[in-house]
């Protein structure tokens, strides 16, 4: 089984890194980390209703001085392609991605979908990391969010089953 | 009712608002009417009003004007009920409803057939939202946006007509530093902060 603590820490981390703004739309693997999110008073929490409109809302937080993070399933990521491009690369508009990975190794449902994940990531010229042990979520979290600041462009991090405390026996 | 003389009306009542304008041709007319570094345009049909609810919440006690079109709020319908839910009584959504695609061909959108985008609005649990039929109209409309402070939503029908105003003077990155460093100045903060590079540190 994997760690529960998992969306705890990612939160912890997010916090100490400056986040103050998060846009999210639910998966199951990702609902003990929003329902964190939901309860937490010091963040900003902006329930979406398609995860492309996260992109022009956090795009117009940043423009104003807010840190944001967008948290979404893989197949969000793919909902939000033309906004990434044409708001956030066009305009060089940074934004932490985390990304549930659905289709990740040892997944039974979604294997397309995790297929096509890194390969658009690149094509979009979108760094990415892989999160999968919650000792290196604060650490990975702080330092994606220095880069991707820095690079003005979105930075991803991967979010598996193990980080998120999903990961069944047998998978 | 065109949309410049709509315009040229905001102009004279949206004070020191911030203002988000669409992928198509609210964005130069505007800018003619307003020029001003509180001004930036979006490049992703759709996401106007979306980027403009991001700045009404990071920024509470500033007003924040999205000036939308009909195929772009059509495009993000589900803008209306995240805008609602969060309620940012700064906020003043405003759509131009020509009825066309007009920076793309001028071919019809639903609205030609009927859909009526106030009537969306309201259903997605924005109170207040209204039609404006003539510029004294959306002119009061929009100045008691300004001064009061409620989530507001106001549709005007216009005529499919482009103004002959300059282009918009300046590529979406210079737009966006301009913008940022407009935000900086008259909020006094500081949002882009320069790292200190290592050659200058002490240690």
């Amino acid at each position: 089984m994997a760690d529960p603590s998992g969306p705890k820490i990612i939160l912890e981390g997010l916090k100490e890194a400056g986040v103050d703004l998060i846009a999210t739309l639910p998966d199951i693997n990702l609902k003990d980390l929003l329902r964190l999110v939901e309860a937490d008073g010091q963040v900003n929490h902006v329930p979406l209703c398609r995860e492309e409109e996260g992109i022009g809302i956090c795009a117009g937080a940043y423009l104003v001085g807010k840190k944001c993070a967008l948290i979404m399933q893989n197949g969000g990521l793919y909902n939000s392609v033309n906004g990434i491009v044409s708001t956030l690369l066009h305009y060089q508009i940074p934004l932490l991605l985390l990304i549930y990975y659905a289709g990740d190794i040892g997944d039974r449902t979604f294997s397309t979908t995790g297929a096509m994940t890194e390969p658009v990531l690149e094509a979009l010229g979108i760094r990415s990391y892989i999160l999968r042990r919650p000792e290196e979520a604060k650490d990975l979290i702080r330092r994606t969010l220095i880069l991707t600041l820095d690079y003005k462009r979105p930075v991803a991090i991967l979010l598996t089953k193990d980080i998120l405390g999903r990961r069944r026996p047998g998978e | 009712m065109k949309r410049i003389d709509c315009l040229k009306a905001l102009a004279e009542v949206a004070g020191d608002a911030l203002v988000v304008t669409s992928a198509g041709g609210n964005t130069a007319e505007w800018n003619a009417c307003r020029p001003s570094d509180g001004n930036i345009r979006t490049r992703t049909l759709g996401l106007t009003s979306s980027v403009a609810l991001g700045m009404a919440l990071g920024l509470p006690r500033r007003k924040v004007i999205a000036l939308d079109g009909d195929g772009s709020l059509l495009m993000n319908l589900c803008a209306l009920p995240t805008i609602a839910r969060k309620n940012p009584p700064n906020l003043i959504h405003i759509v131009f409803d020509n009825r066309a695609y007009e920076s793309s061909g001028e071919i019809g959108t639903a609205t030609a057939s009927g859909t009526d985008l106030v009537g969306l609005a309201r259903s997605a649990g924005i109170k207040n939202a209204l039609w404006v039929s003539s510029v004294d109209e959306f002119k009061q409309a929009v100045a008691e946006a300004v001064r009061g402070n409620t989530l507001t939503f106001i549709g005007a029908k216009v005529e499919l007509f482009r103004s002959e105003v300059p282009p918009y003077p300046m590529d979406e990155v210079e737009n966006k530093y301009r913008f940022i460093r407009y935000v900086e100045k008259t909020e006094k903060i500081e949002i882009l902060k320069m790292p200190i590079p290592v050659s200058f540190q002490k240690n």
